[in-house]
């Protein structure tokens, strides 16, 4: 039984760490830039949520303004101080670390040092019961739901839309897209935003699952990047088989061997990095 | 000539310092070589050899464990725990260093999960590491019956150790070893079609790394008397990527340079100001924008506009 | 028994589904002067990368001297004597020209291992390097940082670092392209200067400078060799002039 439980678990875990990774995979496999603002921006939108859901009491548009708030932030972050950086992924990294360094300070002043979370919807409040006469939260299947869903959204989008194909081909010739003549820096700027969103409304969701504290902006960025980099650069399904790996991998670890639990994840993940660079499914770098 | 003069004035005034200053500034000293030597390390990799390690404390981290562990739960003396906690590092650098067979960004994203692998244990490994609390009340270092008490006398221990390490490594970036790290930093396919194998040389940089990066650990240990996960986050080897950044890449002083800057924003502003994380991130992408060769690279700049003027007017006058 | 410089057989590397590299073997015997040309995309520069280890073929085998290398690492076939020079000129910037030379001269001596003593310390070395700056006439600029080398010089220092290594093979790469006709002349007598016993592969698309030197010429057309003579009889050869000049 505690084996299906930590299973549901890690497929939880895994849609949370989906909804970033997606978002960041896409996000760096166009556009080349390794934006470590991704977790903050979890934070960023979780907290605007949070504060959204204060003033209103609804879960639905403590999501939207997380999502939009984050979006506007991530705007004016790629606009006015990542486009300077050009194609120097060196000031790429450390531009973006000091703007987290920016956003987690100033969000550690607004919301305090506390953990805080977003309480669920009143209809995925508490446990349900399951065939076998197990009981699990009512949210965290609801988050598998949600995963597979958004995860079919994206799926569909990316391979069945002509935007979708755009941004396959940017992932794998950028020059070629420039060529062509669709205005790159558009492009970008949409996925910049699609990657925000996607990580501001997991700040939201996962909120009300991980919580929201200092010093998860850095922790959540490792989850991710593990999945991206798993998963492989710029691969949707690398990023859904990534996910489901990591999280399962991170809740049977912490079950089985707690003192070990980070290594199982970053121990598998370095190996692979060291023998397959450009992960499961991506390119060769 | 002038670069020789200016040494031998900052190792005068370096001298001095602790005649002159309070104990606050002389423990910020203390800290500022200390984090500027594992500056330093990191220096050698992305200044020297033109690869990114974002995981560097792992390094400093373990040293520094150790020597805790072996004084403290131990009850092992100072000559034997120093040393190992630089062999430990030195241990962890062979198995980490197969990370140089990536490269770029990847080979920074692969470092970064090093170096949270050593955070991760640090915390859960409670029996080993002492958790969250870390171990504390290390002693004084002591050599034979000598005890190293006090903020002055410490000083000139670091001070020692990095000035003699800041001479070692000006020897090795001078030598066909250190050339061809800038080698292999400016084009590594030119380097193999030259007959060398880059991977080899990058291995064993590291490993030069992590050694630097844990005896800067070792030095710092015995000044915190405490260590704890925190020594091992992510937080350190990011900052020494700054200290190299703000003070400028590819040199010897450069690091050192920036983790003054750093460690006076840090020890001096936090303690006016709430948001100095704020400025130190401010900082960091003024720099990352502004000024990408750091100061040094700044100072370097203005001193070639100026000798171009100088050579203007030279010629004028002919 | 004179082995060949090198042989290579049946040689293919595609990228994708594009045959770069379509079955070519070569024999070229040692000390020969062989100069392999063909219209842009025809190869040539994938089938040096195959050779000195820069790219791996997907079939055929290579042998350097007579030793099987197909599988063996890049700097490992240097070490067996080759020299190169790339299309696109690839040297240090930011380094001087003695420390580019130097890190030609020390590529496959034990002397880059060195940690302890500064490289100019190494007489032989440096004796070695400022013999090749003299003889490509950059000697002045030996302090100065790439950088600021104008087009040609930087050629020239590219063309320097190919011969560094006292090669017994040397493969150019367009050694000429880019340059002024002055600086054509001087590279194309350093290079009928050089002594006899190293074999030259010289990838060119003057054909001037091409013809001037070899024994032998390879055309390559779509990763195939499609005619192998002396200058004249390619000159003569109407297929080749109809790949090339696109006339009769």
């Amino acid at each position: 039984m505690d084996w299906v439980v930590q299973a549901l678990n890690g497929l939880s875990m895994a849609a949370l760490l989906f909804f970033l990774a997606s978002g960041f995979t896409l996000s760096f496999g166009l556009t080349r830039v390794a934006n470590m603002a991704h977790g903050v921006f979890y934070l960023l939108g979780g907290y605007l949520g949070l504060s959204a859901f204060k003033v209103t009491g609804s879960f639905w548009l403590a999501l939207v303004v997380g999502g939009a708030g984050t979006i506007a932030v991530s705007y004016l972050c790629e606009r006015y101080l990542i486009r300077r950086t050009g194609e120097n992924e060196l000031a790429q990294v450390l531009l973006t670390v000091g703007i987290v360094y920016v956003i987690a300070d100033i969000a550690l002043f607004i919301w305090g040092g506390d953990s805080l979370t977003i309480p669920p919807p009143a209809f995925a409040e508490g446990p349900m019961d399951l065939p076998g006469g197990m009981v699990y939260p009512k949210y965290r299947l609801l988050l598998i739901v949600f995963g597979v869903i958004v995860g079919g959204l994206l799926w569909f989008l990316y391979k069945r839309t002509q935007l979708g194909a755009i941004v396959r081909a940017g992932v794998d010739n950028r020059e070629m897209v420039n060529a062509i003549g669709i205005n790159i820096v558009r492009l970008f700027g949409l996925i910049f935003s699609l990657a925000a969103f996607l990580a501001g409304m997991s700040g939201v969701v996962g909120g009300a699952f991980i919580g929201l504290y200092p010093g998860a902006e850095w922790e959540i960025l490792i989850l991710a990047l593990v999945v991206v980099i798993v998963g492989g650069m710029g691969s949707l399904g690398g990023a859904i088989l990534g996910s489901l790996i990591v999280g399962l991998v991170d809740s049977y670890g912490r079950w089985l061997f707690p003192e070990l639990a980070h290594f199982m994840v970053f121990g598998p993940m370095a190996i692979l990095l060291l023998f397959r660079p450009s992960g499961l499914f991506g390119r060769e770098a | 000539m002038g670069s020789r003069i200016l040494f031998v004035v900052m190792i005068i005034l370096a001298l001095l310092a602790p005649q002159v200053l309070d104990v606050f500034w002389v423990n910020t000293l203390i800290q500022i070589l200390c984090l500027g030597l594992l500056a330093l390390s990191v220096d050698l990799l992305l200044g020297q050899t033109g690869i990114f390690p974002f995981g560097q404390g792992a390094f400093f981290a373990v040293a520094a464990y150790t020597v805790a562990i072996l004084q403290v739960r131990l009850g092992q003396p100072t000559y034997l725990a120093a040393p190992a906690g630089l062999a430990a590092a030195v241990i962890l650098a062979l198995v980490y260093g197969l990370a140089v067979r990536t490269s770029g960004v990847y080979f920074l994203l692969v470092t970064m999960a090093m170096g949270h692998i050593v955070w991760g244990v640090s915390v859960r490994w409670v029996a080993l590491s002492g958790g969250d609390n870390g171990i504390g009340n290390i002693p004084y270092p002591q050599i034979g019956s000598f005890v190293i008490k006090g903020a002055s006398p410490y000083y000139y221990v670091v001070l020692t150790v990095v000035v003699l390490c800041m001479l070692g490594y000006r020897v090795l970036i001078r030598s066909p070893f250190g050339v061809t790290l800038r080698g292999i930093r400016e084009s590594e396919s030119r380097m193999r079609a030259l007959g060398y194998s880059v991977g080899a040389h990058k291995y064993v940089a590291f490993l030069i790394s992590g050694a630097l990066a844990g005896l800067a650990g070792v030095l710092y240990v015995y000044f915190n008397r405490l260590v704890s996960p925190s020594t091992a986050s992510l937080h350190v080897s990011v900052e020494a990527a700054l200290m190299v950044i703000i003070g400028g890449s590819g040199t010897i002083f450069g690091p050192f340079i920036g983790s003054a800057v750093i460690l006076i924003l840090r020890n001096y502003v936090s303690g006016h100001l709430v948001q100095w994380m704020t400025v130190m991130g401010l900082v960091f992408i003024v720099t990352v924008l502004w000024a990408p060769d750091g100061l040094l690279g700044l100072v370097r700049r203005i001193r070639i506009k100026e000798s171009g003027r100088l050579r203007q007017k030279g010629s004028r006058r002919a | 028994m004179t082995e060949n410089a090198i042989e290579v057989a049946d040689l293919t590397k595609s990228f994708g589904g594009v045959h770069a590299v379509d079955g070519v073997s070569m024999k070229v015997p040692c000390g020969e002067r062989r100069a392999i040309i063909g219209p842009n995309g025809a190869g040539k520069t994938t089938f040096f990368n195959c050779v000195t280890g820069r790219l791996i073929p997907n079939s055929g085998k290579i042998f350097i001297f007579g030793k099987e290398v197909t599988r063996l690492a890049e700097h490992q076939r240097v070490a067996m004597g080759i020299g190169r020079t790339f299309q696109i000129t690839n040297i240090f910037p930011k380094l001087t020209v003695l420390e580019n030379i130097l890190l030609a001269v020390q590529g496959t001596k034990r002397q880059k291992w060195v940690f302890h003593r500064s490289i100019t310390s190494f007489a032989e070395s440096q004796a070695r390097a400022t013999e090749e700056l003299n003889r490509v006439g950059l000697a002045h600029r030996v302090s100065h940082t790439v950088q600021h080398l104008s087009y040609g010089e930087r050629r020239q220092l590219e063309f320097a670092l190919a011969l560094a290594c006292r090669p017994r093979l040397l493969l150019l790469d367009e050694p000429a392209s880019g340059l002024s006709p002055g600086e054509r002349q001087r590279i194309a007598e350093i290079i009928s200067q050089l002594p006899r016993h190293i074999t030259i592969i010289l990838i060119e698309h003057d054909m001037s400078v091409a013809f001037g030197l070899a024994d032998q010429v390879a055309v390559l057309h779509r990763g195939s060799i499609i005619f192998e003579g002396t200058p004249d009889q390619v000159q003569a050869n109407s297929q080749v002039r109809e790949v090339y000049f696109g006339d009769v």
